[in-house]
């Protein structure tokens, strides 16, 4: 009785869920090109009473357009809602003003924006314009017949984009056109503050210790062992808390200029490209030996001993720091400087005095002397691309040339006089500092609004001479004379990289985890035995190249050679 | 079997009907869990399909293409190349070997739990020593990630600084591959098993209590009470757990090994939940992961069918 009941059961939840399971689909469908279909025939509708062929009269649009754009949130503490504050009414007000285009933003978040801008585009739902730091990413995205070709697009409306031709560059705006099937399926942005990493020593514990700044690596090793030694009497009862040296999972960033001191500097632009798929420069030819003077300082108990146990966006090492527990490490040329009132300097300075902080040093010197290091390309930024889904491509195209106005950035990076930046009375310098109480939704969520400016990052002020005068400005709560000498620090001996336009490589796609393959092969050759490094890290590069490095690198050759031929260094 | 049911289908139909007017109110209350499968487990699976196509964008399912290797038609192309795949078959045989740890060392214990719990005379002591017991399992494994980096970790953890501080050597639970599996077994265990042991407790507590009086009266003491009473009670929900816990032998959740994984331990700790992840969402390889998906399906199916099947030769139920 009750098997039979129970099968009869099963049967019948069989056949209703395959009944329902059709239904469903058939439902679902109809429904979907019911949509498609009132929409293009409402598009057909605008089309038919307009002014231009493109809806605009004079510029603006006749009827309102609504778009969509990706915004980074970074849920930053004492911050304001990413895509609800003064500064995206202000877009909005703006566009709808200039353009009759209402724009609305779509946040996602900062850490992991890849994942859900692929869930986005999966889903059909991605804003109108996106972007991110990765062209493969695109390149893969455009391989699914996800993107739109920009490429006729700008062909047909260059007369509404003057100031992003004027702000990029053709040479930047066709930077990733592909050079067989003409295809464009980004714009690159550009960075206007080029850079990258800077060697940061704790003065106060140099001065304690009667020490000098360290202007060679052979120096930079005697401090951490001085820091070692003198645990006591620099942190007293938390002497077993002393980390001469800090750095993180990510140990190509966190020692670039280390490694970067051991590449050779007479490198071709060919072998930097071809090479240059990972921008922690792990193929390069030196960093090995390199990474085996960090295993040597590991083994020598100068390295935080535990970096490599937490991953991305774990704030321990910060905390490390911030706490005054940390001698020296390797991070963005402006790291002790980010954060206003929370960033490194100005806790250590709010703890210990006003002279506990951490000042850029040069000491990693290359074969000939220098202090050689890169910075990063001028030419490409943050990528924007509209996916295929956008249905007002020329509408968001008046976004970006919105967003190439000069009065514009300089707005979203300085705001008004009084509320976010007030000009330094000695030297005209535009300072800027995080709004008060009473303007709190002038918060700036990222550093000068990068987020916003998305074909634009690092300050642009009207003019050239008063943007490198107010870069030292641009940080609240620290001293300028820092933060310039940071500058100074990260552009002596510098090479800033050229970027060639070969076009897609198809290889960068299809590799998988190469970044991960990367890091663990870092990560554990700092940490292996020294007699076990070479082992570990020939196995970690050999694993690397087989899982799609050396396809990346051989494409990129071929790709240099068809363009260049046998030049070997970009004009 | 066989004949029986034979003779019983020409009625079925006007049981069926007997039976739903009688009970209607169960059937409706049937209707909302199979709703559910349906929604959530029945629907989805038609994306199964995925695997043997080219996923394409702002594409319906139907209207992608077939796995093809150059216009070369190879339905089977993903499973090709996830077999070729380094990563693919470290992570496959990463799984098997984490599950089945977890399968030896987490099975029994929540078994052993029960039984010590059931020998307490102590009432309310039980109780306490049950809710604490049961409180890991509410923890999501990001905070119990957090919790072992901080108890654990190389030199600031908890627990090496105790070492350190009584002169040992500190203990690398975090960074060697093999300590690292240690850990992640030992905090599901810990995390598991007040939890599991809930059903074997109800289970034992449906056991005839005459049957211990009369084992008293033949003098039998705790030991032989608990091997041949409460063991052979608990037999078939012992059995049946097993079945099921062997269906996810190819499986495994998705945040255990993703939270507690670092750089130095990788070769050790990547499983297939967190290859897909990686290769899958990150990556937007949908075809190659749903391939992925589907095998260790199939493999998960294989296995509880094979444990079904023993078990009934066994003499024991089954599931089924």
């Amino acid at each position: 009785m009750k098997k039979k009941l129970l099968s009869v059961l099963l049967a019948s939840a069989m056949i209703l869920s395959l009944a329902a399971c059709g239904d469903k689909t058939t439902s679902t469908s109809s429904t979907e090109t019911g949509v498609s279909n009132t929409e293009s025939s409402v598009s057909e509708e605008v089309k038919s009473d307009e002014p231009d062929a493109r809806g605009l009269l004079n510029g603006k649009f006749v009827d309102t357009r609504e778009i969509s754009v990706e915004l980074y949130d970074r849920n930053v503490d004492g911050g304001t809602e990413a895509g609800d504050n003064a500064w995206t009414k202000w877009i909005q007000e703006q566009m709808l003003e200039r353009y009759n285009v209402k724009v609305s933003f779509v946040t996602v978040a900062r850490w992991t924006e890849g994942d859900d801008i692929n869930n986005l585009l999966a889903a059909g739902t991605a804003p109108d314009i996106c972007y991110t730091y990765s062209y493969p990413t695109i390149q893969t995205y455009a391989n699914m017949g996800g993107v739109l070709d920009l490429a006729p697009l700008l062909e047909e409306n260059k007369d509404l984009v003057p100031s992003m031709f004027e702000w990029l560059g053709e040479s930047l705006i066709y930077q990733d056109l592909d050079p067989n099937a003409g295809t464009l399926w980004a714009i690159e942005g550009k960075r206007n503050e080029t850079c990258r990493i800077n060697t940061f020593v704790r003065k106060d514990w140099l001065d304690k210790l009667g020490l000098k700044e360290p202007t060679n690596r052979a120096e930079f090793e005697a401090m951490l062992v001085a820091f070692k030694d003198n645990a006591e009497t620099l942190l007293g009862a938390d002497a077993a808390k002393m980390v001469p040296f800090s750095t993180s999972y990510d140990i190509g960033w966190r020692a670039a200029n280390l490694i970067e001191s051991f590449m050779d500097p007479a490198i071709t632009d060919k072998e930097l490209y071809v090479n240059g798929y990972d921008d922690r420069k792990f193929t390069e030819n030196g960093t090995k030996e390199a990474v085996r003077v960090l295993n040597k300082w590991y083994n020598d108990g100068l390295i935080w001993h535990d970096f490599a146990v937490y991953g991305e966006g774990d704030t321990t090492e910060d905390d490390m720091i911030k706490a005054g527990f940390v001698g020296a490490f390797m991070h963005n040329y402006d790291y002790p400087f980010r954060g206003g009132k929370d960033s490194i300097n100005a806790t250590l300075a709010g703890l210990y005095g006003e002279d506990a902080k951490f000042v850029a040093v040069n000491c990693f010197e290359d074969k000939n002397g220098k202090y050689t290091k890169y910075r990063y390309s001028e030419s490409g930024d943050r990528k924007v691309f509209f996916p295929a889904t956008n249905d007002e491509p020329i509408a968001s195209l008046c976004y970006l040339e919105f967003m190439s106005d000069p009065a514009v950035v300089e707005f979203l990076q300085t705001g008004e006089e009084g509320v976010i930046h007030t000009i330094d009375a000695a030297t005209g310098a535009v300072v800027i500092q995080q709004p008060d109480d009473a303007h709190h939704d002038w918060y700036q969520n990222s550093g000068k609004n990068i987020d916003m400016t998305i074909n634009c990052n690092g300050l642009r002020l009207s003019t050239e001479a008063l943007t490198n005068l107010s870069l030292a400005y641009s940080y609240s709560d620290v001293d300028p004379a820092d933060v310039q000498a940071a500058i100074e620090a990260a552009k002596l001996d510098s090479v800033v990289p050229k970027t060639p336009s070969v076009g897609d490589i198809a290889a960068e796609t299809e590799a998988t985890d190469l970044k991960g393959k990367r890091d663990q092969t870092f990560d554990k050759a700092v940490t292996a035995a020294v007699a076990d490094f070479d082992s570990v890290w020939d196995n970690g590069m050999t694993e690397y190249l087989a899982a799609g490095g050396k396809a990346i690198a051989d494409e990129r050759l071929s790709a240099w050679e068809a363009t260049y031929g046998s030049e070997t260094m970009l004009p | 079997m066989g004949k029986k049911d034979k003779i019983a289908i020409p009625k079925q139909k006007t049981r069926w009907n007997v039976y739903f007017k009688r009970y209607w109110q169960l059937y409706v209350m049937l209707a909302l869990p199979l709703i559910y499968l349906l929604v959530f487990k029945y629907l989805p699976m038609r994306y199964i399909i995925l695997a043997f196509k080219e996923y394409k964008l702002n594409t319906k399912l139907w209207d992608m293409p077939w796995a093809n290797v150059k216009g070369q038609t190879d339905y089977f192309k993903y499973f090709k190349t996830a077999f070729g795949n380094v990563d693919f078959r470290r992570a496959l045989w990463n799984t098997l070997k984490l599950n089945l740890l977890d399968l030896i060392a987490g099975f029994p214990a929540p078994i052993i739990f029960a039984l010590i719990l059931n020998e307490l005379c102590f009432k309310r002591f039980k109780k306490v020593v049950q809710t604490i017991a049961y409180m890991p399992h509410f923890l999501s494994w990001v905070i119990i990630a957090s919790l072992v980096t901080q108890l654990f970790a190389p030199t600031e953890g908890l627990i090496n600084m105790f070492i350190a501080k009584l002169g040992g050597t500190p203990i690398p639970f975090l960074d060697v591959p093999r300590n690292w599996v240690a850990t992640y077994i030992g905090t599901g265990v810990w995390q598991n098993f007040g939890w599991g042991s809930i059903i074997y407790l109800a289970s034992i507590a449906s056991i005839n209590t005459e049957l211990y009086e009369a084992a008293s009266v033949d003098g039998a003491g705790r030991f032989k009470k608990m091997w041949h009473i409460t063991l052979p009670g608990i037999r078939p929900t012992i059995v049946v757990l097993l079945i099921m816990n062997l269906g996810h032998i190819m499986g495994g959740g998705f945040e255990r090994p993703y939270a507690m994984k670092n750089n130095l331990v990788m070769e050790a700790a990547e499983v297939i939940a967190t290859f897909t992840y990686k290769v899958g969402i990150q990556q937007l390889k949908i075809s190659l992961t749903t391939a992925v998906g589907l095998f260790q399906s199939v493999v998960g199916l294989f296995f509880l069918l094979t444990a079904n099947w023993i078990s009934r030769r066994l003499g024991e139920r089954g599931i089924w």
